[in-house]
């Protein structure tokens, strides 16, 4: 019997899914990886559930719980982190359709980005989630100012990996 | 970086909202009864089973405290008594700081409790390892002393046990060190790594 806690936290997580998906898609390097994590960050999610209150949005609350996950909970490492091709994480490409020059810049920004470390790529996934600095700390448990050091750091870092 | 290139990036990254494969209600349903693999769970089991095996092995040694005296068995009950005592309240601490560990903290304090956490179990394996070696060094001390009391001198006999005793039980204590540091850093490499690196951002 599916009871009705069950219920409403399967069809929100429905709704919300695109969420666990990007960060899969940015702290896993391959299919199977991907559903994995997937698989985690919803048993993660499901158990701390009836704490969720709902004084906070769904959506808040799953980024935080699913980013804890990638980073902290989750066992298995990456096998190489940086010396893995891009061409070799072909499920890390999404479907572009720009123009030649604007595809070839963005394939190397999302090289970039897959070669940053976990905390830094967490920092510029809730950054392209367009979630304020605020946001970024807590989640993070640092302070804001921080944040934005970090930040500019790490675009800094992009810079340099694009540009070498 | 300019921020042409970052705007570029971040349009591409919301535009790709439907690309992911969506998973229906009955594949998250079948998701929500798997069992976790996080490394919380892991450590949980682990500790468990270590605070079986250490506390079993006193269990199945044979008990030959029927050739000790009135005194010497006294001795041993008050500190078979202190040992429990502290194995509880080693259990209790582990049990207090694993309820602790909430998955809706900051990646820093859920890492925090995590680390305190397996700092516990670390704690009562070092104790053990002492307890052991305190118990040989003491068996050594009683055997010299009967030894000698029995001889009236100190025999070449009873120093090379001696040595041989604290050999082992050194070489003993470093492997069983060794065997944590490699298990539990399997399972924690990644969390500290993180962890790390965001003290140093606060630094």
């Amino acid at each position: 019997m599916k009871s009705e806690q069950e219920h409403s936290f399967v069809k929100q997580l429905q709704e919300n899914q695109n969420i666990i998906h990007k960060i899969c898609r940015l702290y896993t390097e391959d299919e199977d990886a991907h559903k994995d994590l997937f698989q985690e960050i919803t048993i993660q999610l499901w158990n701390a559930y009836p704490k969720f209150r709902g004084d906070s949005k769904f959506s808040t609350w799953a980024y935080r719980v699913a980013l804890n996950t990638a980073i902290t909970l989750y066992r298995k490492t990456k096998r190489s982190i940086a010396t893995v091709g891009y061409e070799g994480n072909s499920h890390f490409i999404p479907e572009v359709n720009y123009n030649y020059e604007e595809e070839e810049q963005l394939k190397l920004l999302y090289k970039a980005v897959y070669q940053l470390n976990d905390i830094e790529k967490a920092l510029i996934f809730m950054y392209l989630e367009d979630k304020d600095y605020t946001e970024i700390a807590e989640t993070l448990g640092i302070t804001e100012v921080n944040a934005r050091v970090k930040m500019n750091r790490i675009k800094g870092k992009l810079k340099k990996i694009l540009n070498p | 970086m300019n921020m042409k290139e970052l705007d570029l990036l971040k349009k591409d990254w919301q535009k790709n909202e439907g690309s992911f494969e969506q998973l229906s209600e009955k594949d998250i349903y079948a998701m929500i009864h798997k069992k976790s693999s996080s490394i919380v769970k892991w450590i949980l089991i682990v500790s468990i089973l270590e605070f079986f095996i250490l506390n079993g092995i006193g269990l199945l040694l044979p008990d030959d405290s029927t050739n000790l005296s009135e005194k010497e068995n006294l001795y041993l009950n008050v500190l078979t008594f202190f040992s429990y005592g502290i194995t509880i309240y080693f259990v209790f601490l582990f049990f207090k700081n694993y309820k602790a560990i909430s998955i809706i903290s900051s990646t820093k304090e859920l890492a925090e409790s995590i680390l305190k956490t397996r700092k516990t179990v670390k704690y009562y394996i070092g104790y053990n390892i002492i307890y052991t070696i305190t118990m040989i060094i003491s068996f050594v001390i009683y055997t010299i002393f009967t030894d000698v009391k029995a001889n009236n001198n100190f025999s070449n006999h009873a120093i090379f046990t001696i040595l041989l005793i604290t050999f082992i039980s050194i070489i003993l204590a470093i492997i069983i060190w060794m065997f944590y540091q490699l298990l539990y850093g399997f399972l924690l490499k990644k969390l500290k790594r993180n962890y790390e690196e965001l003290r140093k951002i606060d630094l």
